[in-house]
């Protein structure tokens, strides 16, 4: 009962939430001074046209002269019927706009979401089970650096370095040349090649090096927590290898709380990181596409990009609170 | 709570009847309110420019100042810095020599808070001693590169692509991060401690309905959210700084209403209880101050966040022409990067050293307040 209970309410839950989401934004149209009419308005200025007109031709093309409620309600069905409109930047409807974006910003965000978690675990279990060793300092360095190094700057270092000095530097008198990396992302080689995965070595080590160092300190203090536990003690009594006790004993109760900061800590980071990531590589994923709509007033496509990493998110942390019941036993989902 | 010992030490040391109350009362009662009278005079002064600044629909010149929005917001909340953190602290020298002693074995720590003060010090005051970078615009003087690359110390951190010195932006930049970093936190502890509070005292619904709302905007990505509302509103700082402060407090609410929920079950809350305080009374004498440690540990953890986050949005393009953000001018200076590597770089460096010093002080001052 509990349990079924908990997951019919948080299901209740993620749809009210995405409610609320998709009201907001239409609470927030409705009150901003809608870019597009003054844009239009602009224009016809500038060709000697009378601008008052061209806004009210503008609102009412796009119905945006009717009453509030009945506006609402289409905007909400639009919205759940995946209506999303026309983009003028793209020149095609926001869906296919969204559909050749998302190839190539999941080339590199997956790989950055894997490489953090994974390695980011390692690294913080490893130095949680080697506390005040060499390694564990330096674990902790590379943590403060990761988390405080502005991704967009070490972006650019990074283009300098292996961009612009590689080209022409030599260690030794081995010319630095074959190092250097496309600093700029060539969309025509396809997917699954070697220049391609080349081409996207920059971007995933930029935009999986913040969250790397958010995992490996969040692991690093869960592990500690669990390292001097009664039952580590007594695995490594019973002669338990260091590699037995880490995976057996302390990963599986370090993985439940490890889980919940992962959704939420995880996609914050990397959506933030994603639209820098995309305006200075110029990959034409969503992040740029979301730039090009917010510079040429694109709305339909700007609450697009807007609505999918809230969506995401909510998903996200639906999956995450599922995957915490049926994790840990110790929950008590009995009162809410 | 210092003062409180001290008091009681004084008078120990007598025989009960010779204690004069009025005199401990006298005292006692002078020192606070001379603080408060002092720092409520500031505050309404400060609030009275601010007014007659906007009031006259065109903002007018101060003493030959002319404070921005988030300039006045940034100096109230200097004052409400140096009164309620300062201020406590030199009162209570025996309190501020314990965490000092703890804080100060962390000489990394101690290193960056000097730092980080004297970022503070050429922020508030630079802009007053070097002259806005747009009036060393010299396009004679353009691509001058710094003192250590072969330059002159004319120009001592070098010119950008308009001649103008890296050294006034980044003084200036100073200012903008200080400005972002601070006053969004205080609006994020202001909220998050008045809506933690809240919900662990009041309970029920009330406090269902507040972390709902906590867990709700926990979940919205703030950078996707920030970059909609400013392509709705238009790029302002002042709009960017309450952004962060309203939209960036769940953290610190969530740790407020945790931790006065603990210490509501704590020995001198019941005391507080037995000998009759309210409800309210309880909450704002008690439980605040005690979790203030808690709350301005994760407050400076907050700060770089917040400082990040402006900065990339400058870096994309998203704020005010006139503001000489870090971001903005790292990104001015990408195009040239091959030729005049140092007008990126050097503001990021600028930038990174900042945000690295506040994680290396928020997390000495949690070891030093928190020695859980």
């Amino acid at each position: 009962m509990g349990m079924k209970w908990y997951v019919v309410r948080r299901v209740a839950w993620a749809l009210v939430a995405t409610w609320i989401a998709v009201s907001l934004t239409f609470g927030l149209l409705v009150a901003s001074p809608t870019p597009g009419a003054d844009a239009a308005a602009a224009q016809a200025a500038a060709q000697g046209l009378d601008p008052e007109q061209a806004r009210d031709r503008y609102l009412s093309q796009r119905g945006l002269d009717r009453p509030i409620t009945e506006q609402y309600v289409e905007y909400m069905t639009d919205v759940l019927t995946l209506e999303w409109g026309y983009s003028v930047s793209q020149e095609e409807t926001v869906i296919e706009a969204l559909s050749e974006g998302w190839v190539n910003s999941a080339q590199y965000f997956i790989p950055a979401v894997l490489i953090s978690v994974l390695l980011g675990w390692s690294i913080g279990l490893y130095s949680a089970l080697n506390q005040y060793t060499l390694t564990d300092y330096l674990g902790s360095l590379v943590a403060y650096f990761g988390i405080s190094i502005p991704n967009f700057w070490f972006a650019i270092v990074l283009i300098l370095i292996v961009g612009v000095w590689f080209r022409d530097a030599s260690l030794l008198g081995v010319s630095l040349a074959p190092l250097s990396l496309r600093t700029f992302y060539d969309a025509s080689y396809p997917v699954f090649s070697v220049a391609n995965a080349k081409q996207l070595i920059l971007p995933v080590v930029v935009l999986s090096t913040a969250s790397l160092a958010g995992q490996m300190r969040y692991s690093r203090a869960q592990a500690l927590e669990y390292a001097r536990a009664p039952f580590v003690k007594t695995a490594r009594a019973k002669g338990a290898s260091s590699w037995r006790v880490l995976t057996r004993h302390v990963l599986r109760v370090a993985l439940v709380p490890l889980s919940t900061i992962l959704i939420v800590d995880v996609l914050a980071v990397l959506f933030a990181g994603s639209f820098i990531i995309e305006a200075i590589f110029q990959i034409p994923g969503l992040g740029r596409l979301a730039l090009e709509a917010i510079l040429v007033k694109d709305t339909p496509l700007v609450l697009a990009v807007t609505l999918i990493p809230v969506f995401i998110a909510i998903v996200g942390n639906l999956l995450q609170d599922l995957a915490y019941v049926v994790l840990d036993p110790r929950i008590d989902y009995g009162d809410r | 709570m210092a003062a409180e010992d001290a008091t009681s030490r004084d008078t120990g040391a007598h025989a009960f009847e010779e204690i004069d109350w009025d005199r401990i009362d006298a005292r006692g009662g002078r020192s606070v309110d001379g603080w408060a009278i002092t720092e409520a005079a500031i505050l309404v002064g400060l609030l009275a420019g601010f007014v007659y600044d906007y009031s006259a629909g065109t903002p007018t010149e101060l003493i030959g100042l002319d404070p921005t929005a988030v300039e006045w917001l940034f100096s109230i909340v200097l004052v409400l810095g140096t009164f309620h953190v300062a201020v406590p602290l030199a009162e209570n020298p025996r309190l501020t020599a314990r965490y000092w002693r703890t804080f100060r074995k962390n000489r990394v720590a101690v290193g960056s808070l000097g730092f980080l003060l004297s970022i503070l010090a050429l922020g508030v005051v630079g802009p007053m001693i070097w002259v806005p970078p747009n009036e060393t615009i010299d396009f004679a003087t353009a691509y001058r590169p710094p003192v250590f690359a072969g330059g002159s110390w004319a120009h001592a951190l070098g010119t950008d692509a308009q001649g103008r010195h890296l050294w006034h932006l980044i003084v200036y930049g100073m200012r903008v991060s200080m400005e972002v970093g601070l006053v969004s936190t205080a609006i994020a502890i202001s909220i998050g401690t008045v809506v933690g509070a809240t919900a662990a005292h009041v309970g029920g619904y009330v406090d269902e309905g507040l972390m709902r709302y906590v867990d709700l905007q926990q979940t919205f990505p703030v950078f996707v959210l920030l970059l909609f509302l400013v392509y709705l509103f238009g790029p302002s700082l002042l709009f960017i700084v309450v952004l962060y402060g309203f939209f960036g407090w769940e953290g610190i609410g969530r740790l407020v209403r945790s931790e006065t929920l603990q210490r509501t079950e704590a020995v001198y809350v019941r005391a507080a209880e037995a000998a009759g305080a309210g409800r309210w009374w309880i909450v704002r004498r008690h439980l605040i101050p005690n979790v203030s440690g808690t709350v301005i540990t994760a407050a400076t953890l907050a700060i770089p966040t917040f400082i990040l986050g402006e900065a990339a949005l400058a870096f994309l393009g998203f704020s005010d022409p006139a503001v000489f953000s870090w971001g903005r001018t790292i990104a001015a200076g990408r195009s040239d990067l091959a030729s005049a590597p140092w007008i990126s770089t050097i503001p990021g460096v600028f930038l990174f050293l900042t945000v690295l010093a506040f994680n290396f002080v928020g997390d000495a001052l949690r070891d030093a307040m928190d020695p859980r």
